[in-house]
């Protein structure tokens, strides 16, 4: 087969339903290909609320991505799946394409939605944007 | 294997792109020893599409038919079953609507990130997009 086979899988996390869904697709590939996992967590740092407690609000997110990753790492170690985790921070899109780019990775699993504080019934705002600006293949679950 | 994707739809305009996409498919049906569906869609302006004549243009749907060989001698190739579907209509609803039918119990949609549309574009074309969203199912974007 030609050299499209997926040797490195990237999993943004953000705590949400959809998210786990997308671990869940990665794992498949996981099987099939031999690939490797790298699960990410972004802290939006974007938005100016809380201008007041930001440092607490920071520390709060900050625990959380930890929190997640550390659950998502163990739930793959439970299916025998070594992965990767970062915490980055800054805004998710981009950071999330930044480390796709540096790590070389060939594919990203996102889940359809997030944790968007609008229920949309479409495609999520995050998800969008990667799957029009990220320069590899992307599999949004749904 | 443990990909469950028994069914794969791939939505082919003959660009590159859908190529690509159809060879991404291929790779994945290996893997769950799935079934590929190739589905061509004949771009008809609007007013044809309900025109009864407009199905009478046989000419370009014999363009379509022979893509849709040609994708089946590429899957037959690889040893991959290839059901070919060939449709006129709109390209984005037609796709979408294709992979939404629960008769078709497609399982996953692989789509180029961009086909025959206007110029080279860095972004994502309009019909990937537009299926992108629309679709319940699964969607995997090629670059």
């Amino acid at each position: 087969m030609t050299v499209n086979s997926f040797k490195k899988i990237l999993v943004p996390l953000d705590g949400s339903t959809y998210s786990e869904k997308a671990l869940k697709r990665a794992c498949e590939f996981v099987d099939a290909f031999n690939s490797e996992i790298i699960l990410i967590y972004v802290i939006e740092k974007s938005i100016p609320i809380n201008l007041l407690d930001r440092k607490e609000y920071l520390g709060i997110l900050r625990k959380f991505g930890t929190k997640i990753l550390d659950k998502s790492k163990l739930t793959l170690s439970k299916k025998g799946i070594s992965a990767k985790i970062f915490l980055k921070e800054g805004n998710i899109v981009n950071e999330i394409e930044k480390l796709a780019k540096k790590e070389k990775c060939d594919l990203v699993v996102v889940g359809n939605k997030g944790l968007g504080s609008v229920a949309r019934f479409l495609l999520g705002s995050v998800s969008n944007k990667i799957s029009q600006s990220s320069s590899c293949s992307v599999l949004i679950v749904k | 294997m443990a990909i469950k994707t028994k069914k794969i739809l791939v939505p082919l305009d003959g660009s590159k792109n859908s190529l690509r996409g159809l060879d991404m498919a291929i790779h994945l049906a290996r893997q769950s020893q799935g079934i590929v569906t190739a589905l061509s869609v004949k771009t008809v302006p609007g007013i044809y599409a309900i025109h009864p004549l407009g199905f009478l243009d046989f000419n370009s749907m014999t363009e379509v038919k022979k893509l849709l060989a040609d994708a089946k001698l590429r899957a037959a190739k690889k040893g991959i079953q290839l059901i070919g579907k060939a449709i006129a209509g709109d390209p984005g609803y037609d796709i979408a609507r294709f992979a939404n039918n629960s008769k078709n119990e497609i399982d996953l949609v692989v789509i180029g990130a961009r086909g025959m549309g206007s110029a080279k574009e860095i972004f994502l074309g309009s019909v990937s997009n537009y299926v992108l969203h629309k679709s319940k199912k699964p969607v995997l974007v090629v670059k």
